[in-house]
C-alpha cells in the first residue's frame, strides 16, 4: 500500500541562543492509511515538536529544521506557506491539549466547526450548516443544533473537546495528530475520547497520530508505538512488543511506572481513629446566569481515618474531593459538621508543585517556617531538623540554600512533602500530589510515600482522579461524586466488586474494570 | 538576536546615567564654580574652555548649576518614589490581600485621586502648603501613592489564592508575616519596574513644577528651574536652555532603558 506520511531523519534545532540547542534527532516514522500510531515520552522530550514539524505548524525564525516529511507524495518541509494551507485542516487536521483555550472563545461553535468547510469547499452555508451539525453528532454530542450556537464557555472541558474533534475531522482529513487530547480531561470523560477516536478511525480510515505521556492510554488505542526520551526515539515496535518484550532501559522503566491496581495491600488497619469527619456540609455563593445561588459542594460527608491507614478519595474534577482536603487542614470553614482529629497543625500536599513552594524564598525558608511560627525551637534545631527531613524524602543538604527554581517537578514536590512533615504529624493530606508529574517521577514520588507511610507509620489522605495510582497505595478507597461519597470500602473490594454504577464506570474508563 | 538587542539597552542605559548621574554625585560636594555665585562679566558667556556649558544671565556657571540641580532634581524624584511607593505599596498590601468593604471604599477613593492629573494634585497640595524642594516632594508624593497603590493591590489579589500562600498558612503564619515575608517579595518584578517608571514621571513633574515656578526656588537651581529661566535668553544664548533639557532627556531615557530591562 501506498504510505501516508514519510519522515525521515527529521532533526528541529532552536537557534534563540548562543549554542543551538537540538530538540529532535533522527526522527523516523511512516504511516500508512487508517494506522493508529503512538508517541510516548515525557515532556520536554521532544514529541509535540515533530507532531507540529509534521503538520507544517513549525515555522519559528529561530528554528531550523533538517530532514524530510513527505506526506502524501508531498514535501512538508520546503512546501510554501499558500500550498500548507491547502493541506492543513483538509488532509491534516491537529487537535491541541487544552480544550479550554484551543476554540476561539469570542465565536460560536457552528462557525469555528464550518471553518475548514468555508476554506477548503464550495458549499453553500445551508450545506456547510448541515455537515456541521452532522459531523457534531458523529461525535456523540446530544442536543447539537444548541451546541451548534453556544459560545465555547457554556460547554464543558469533555464537550469542547468532542467539539475539536468535530472540527478536525469534518473534512475527512487522512491524517489526524493528536498532541495529549484526553490530559486535561476527567477519567471518564478520557475514556469517552479514546472511545471515540477510535470509532472515527474505523468508519472513516481516518490515521492518527496519538501523543501522549500515558502508556497504558495509548496501549488501549494504538496499534504500533513510539518511545521519545530527549529527543530520540529509543524504541519502536507493536503494542504488544513493546510491552511484552521491551529492549530499551527507559522503555522497561515507563512500563514500569505505570502504576498498577496491587490486590494484596488492602488490609483492615487497628481501630485508633485519628482524623473524624461528621456530617460535613460545604457551600459557596456562586453567580450563575447573573443571580446569586448557594451551590452545595459537600453534602453531609463523612469519613475516619485510622492510624497508619492510607485512604484513597477519588472522583472527577469539581466533585468537592479539593474542599474536603481544605476544610480538613482548616484553609475552608464548614457549614456544618465536625472534623475531629489529633493533629493541632494538619498539613497538606498541593497538586501543582510549581505554586506551592514561594519563588522568592530558600527552600531552608520554606522548611523551617511551620517551626518558626508554631513552635519555640531554637534556631539550630531547626536548621538540623531541616536537614534531617530534606534527607528523609531524598534530597542532600544543598537543596536547603537553593530556590525553588533550581528544582525539578518531582524534586519540588518532594520538598512539599518534607514540610509538611516538619511538625512531626501523624497524618498527611496530599492532593493530588503526583498529577502534575511525569510518570517515572510519579513513580519516586509514590514510592518515597510509601516509604515514608511504612517508616514512620503515617496516615495518609490520598486524593486523586487516577484509580490506577490510588490501587496502588491505599488501604481502603472513597469514591466521591457530586460531594457526595458514594462509595466506600476496602480497596479490593471496590475494584473486584463495584456496587455503585459511578464506580463501575471509572474502573470502566481506568480500564480496570473486571469483566465477569 | 534578542539578547544582543537587551544587552544593548542596558550598556547605552548604563551610561547615559553615568554620563548624569556621577556629576550629579560630584556635585554634592564640589562643583568648578559656586553654583549660586555671580559673575557680571560672563553674564550669558557662550559655550567656552572656562565654561564649558556657558553662563546664565546672572553669569553664573550652568555647568556647575546643572551639577548641583541635577542632584536637587533626583533628591527630589528619590523622595518623591519612595513615599509614593512605601505609602502605595501598604495600602495596596492591605487591601488587596483582606479585600472586602475596606478594599471597595479605598479603592473608590483611590479612582477618584488617580482621575486627577497627578501634577494637577500637586498643584493643590503646593499651593496650599507653599513651594520648595520638600513641599514639591510630599506633594508629589502624594499625587504618586494611587497608583503604586492599585499596581501593588493587583499583585496581592493573585497571589493571595496561590498555593504557597495557602501553605504558609498552614505554617502558622500570621496576616502580616504573609503580606510581607511572603507575599511581598514575590511582587518584586512589578514593583521594580513601575518603581523605574514613577522614577522617570516624578523627575518630569518636578521640572514641570519648577517650570510653572512654583517647585524649587531661587537661589537653588533645579533641572527644571534653569530651564524656566533660560526661557528668555532662548536666542541670546541657546547652550543655557539646551544643556539642561538634554540632561532630563539622558536621565530619562537612561532610566526607562534600564527598566525595560530589568521589567
Amino acid at each position: 500500500m501506498e504510505k501516508l506520511l514519510h519522515v525521515e531523519d527529521l532533526n528541529i534545532e532552536f537557534h534563540d541562543h548562543l549554542i543551538p540547542e537540538t530538540v529532535v534527532y533522527d526522527f523516523d516514522l511512516d504511516m500508512e492509511p487508517g494506522e493508529i500510531v503512538g508517541l510516548v515520552g515525557e515532556s520536554g522530550s521532544g514529541k509535540s515538536m515533530s507532531a507540529l514539524a509534521i503538520a507544517g505548524l513549525l515555522s519559528r525564525h529561530d528554528m531550523k529544521k533538517r530532514g524530510t516529511i513527505t506526506f502524501n507524495g508531498r514535501d512538508i518541509l520546503n512546501c510554501p506557506r499558500n500550498q500548507l494551507r491547502d493541506l492543513q485542516g483538509d488532509e491534516i487536521c491537529i487537535i491541541f491539549q487544552e480544550p479550554l483555550t484551543s476554540l476561539d472563545p469570542v465565536k460560536k461553535i457552528g462557525w469555528q466547526v464550518e471553518e475548514a468547510l468555508r476554506i477548503h469547499t464550495k458549499l453553500t452555508p445551508a450545506e456547510r450548516k448541515a455537515k456541521a451539525l452532522k459531523a457534531l453528532e458523529d461525535v456523540e454530542l446530544n442536543d447539537v443544533e444548541r451546541v451548534y450556537d453556544s459560545y465555547p464557555h457554556e460547554l464543558s472541558g469533555g464537550m469542547r473537546q468532542r467539539v475539536m474533534i468535530a472540527a478536525a475531522t469534518i473534512g475527512n482529513p487522512m491524517l489526524l495528530i493528536a498532541d495529549e487530547p484526553t490530559t486535561a480531561l476527567d477519567v471518564t470523560v478520557q475514556g469517552q475520547i479514546v472511545k471515540l477516536l477510535k470509532k472515527i478511525n474505523k468508519e472513516k480510515n481516518t490515521a492518527i497520530l496519538f501523543i501522549s505521556h500515558d502508556l497504558s492510554l495509548v496501549s488501549r488505542l494504538c496499534d504500533r508505538v513510539m518511545v521519545m526520551k530527549s529527543g530520540y526515539v529509543v524504541e519502536s515496535g507493536s503494542i504488544k512488543d513493546i510491552f511484552e518484550n521491551p529492549k530499551e532501559e527507559y522503555t522497561k522503566k515507563l512500563i514500569a511506572s505505570i502504576p498498577s491496581y496491587d490486590p494484596e495491600a488492602g488490609k483492615e488497619a487497628e481501630d485508633d481513629v485519628i482524623l473524624d469527619v461528621k456530617d460535613v456540609c460545604v457551600s459557596f455563593d456562586k453567580k450563575i446566569n447573573g443571580k446569586n445561588t448557594n451551590v452545595k459542594v459537600l453534602k453531609n460527608v463523612s469519613l475516619k481515618i485510622n492510624k497508619g491507614e492510607v485512604i484513597g478519595l477519588v472522583g472527577e474534577s469539581g466533585c468537592g474531593k479539593s474542599t474536603l482536603a481544605k476544610a480538613i487542614v482548616g484553609l475552608q470553614p464548614i457549614d456544618s459538621g465536625s472534623i475531629e482529629q489529633h493533629e493541632k497543625y494538619p498539613q497538606m500536599v498541593f497538586q501543582d508543585p510549581y505554586g506551592s513552594l514561594n519563588p522568592s524564598k530558600k527552600i531552608g525558608f520554606i522548611l523551617e517556617e511551620p517551626l518558626k511560627n508554631l513552635t519555640d525551637v531554637t534556631e539550630e534545631e531547626r536548621h538540623k531538623k531541616a536537614k534531617e527531613m530534606i534527607c528523609l524524602v531524598g534530597l542532600s543538604e544543598e537543596y536547603l540554600e537553593r530556590y525553588p527554581a533550581e528544582l525539578s517537578g518531582g524534586q519540588r514536590q518532594r520538598v512539599c512533602i518534607a514540610q509538611a512533615l516538619m511538625l512531626g504529624p501523624k497524618l498527611l493530606i496530599a492532593d493530588e500530589p503526583v498529577s502534575a508529574l511525569d510518570v517515572t517521577i510519579q513513580a519516586e514520588v509514590l514510592k518515597l510515600m510509601q516509604k515514608l507511610h511504612e517508616e514512620l507509620g503515617l496516615s495518609i489522605l490520598f486524593i486523586s482522579h487516577d484509580l490506577r495510582v490510588v490501587g496502588k497505595m491505599c488501604d481502603r478507597v472513597l469514591v466521591m461524586k457530586d460531594g457526595v461519597i458514594v462509595e466506600q470500602g476496602i480497596k479490593s473490594d471496590i475494584y473486584d466488586d463495584p456496587k455503585h454504577e459511578y464506580t463501575v464506570s471509572l474502573l470502566e474508563s481506568a480500564g480496570l474494570l473486571k469483566k465477569n | 538576536m534578542n539578547r544582543k538587542k537587551r544587552s544593548f539597552n542596558f550598556i547605552l542605559g548604563t551610561v547615559l546615567l553615568a554620563l548624569t548621574l556621577i556629576p550629579a554625585l560630584i556635585g554634592l560636594v564640589w562643583t568648578p564654580y559656586d553654583p549660586e555665585s555671580m559673575d557680571v562679566a560672563n553674564k550669558l558667556a557662550h559655550v567656552s574652555i572656562r565654561h564649558i556649558y556657558g553662563c546664565d544671565n546672572f553669569g553664573r556657571d550652568v555647568f556647575s548649576r546643572i551639577m548641583s540641580g541635577s542632584g536637587i532634581t533626583l533628591l527630589i524624584a528619590i523622595g518623591t518614589v519612595a513615599c509614593g511607593s512605601i505609602i502605595g505599596t501598604i495600602i495596596g498590601a492591605f487591601t488587596g490581600y483582606f479585600g472586602g468593604m475596606v478594599d471597595t471604599a479605598i479603592m473608590r477613593i483611590n479612582d477618584v485621586a488617580l482621575a486627577f492629573p497627578s501634577i494637577l494634585l500637586a498643584l493643590v497640595i503646593i499651593s496650599l502648603m507653599g513651594s520648595g524642594k520638600y513641599q514639591v516632594m510630599f506633594a508629589l508624593g502624594i499625587a504618586f501613592i494611587p497608583s503604586y497603590a492599585r499596581i501593588v493591590r493587583g499583585e496581592y489579589k493573585r497571589i493571595k489564592n496561590l498555593d504557597y500562600v495557602k501553605s504558609a498558612k498552614l505554617a502558622g503564619a500570621g496576616d502580616l508575616r504573609i503580606m510581607f515575608v511572603h507575599i511581598l517579595p514575590n511582587t518584586k518584578a512589578v514593583l521594580l519596574s513601575s518603581v523605574m517608571i514613577g522614577f522617570n514621571n516624578a523627575i518630569l513633574a518636578e521640572a514641570g513644577l519648577s517650570f510653572l515656578g512654583i517647585g524649587v526656588q531661587p537661589p537653588d537651581a533645579s533641572l527644571g528651574r534653569m530651564l524656566s529661566e533660560a526661557q528668555a535668553y532662548l536666542f541670546t544664548n541657546p547652550g543655557y536652555a539646551m544643556f539642561p533639557g538634554i540632561t532630563i532627556v539622558m536621565i530619562i531615557l537612561g532610566f526607562s532603558l534600564l527598566s525595560k530591562e530589568i521589567g
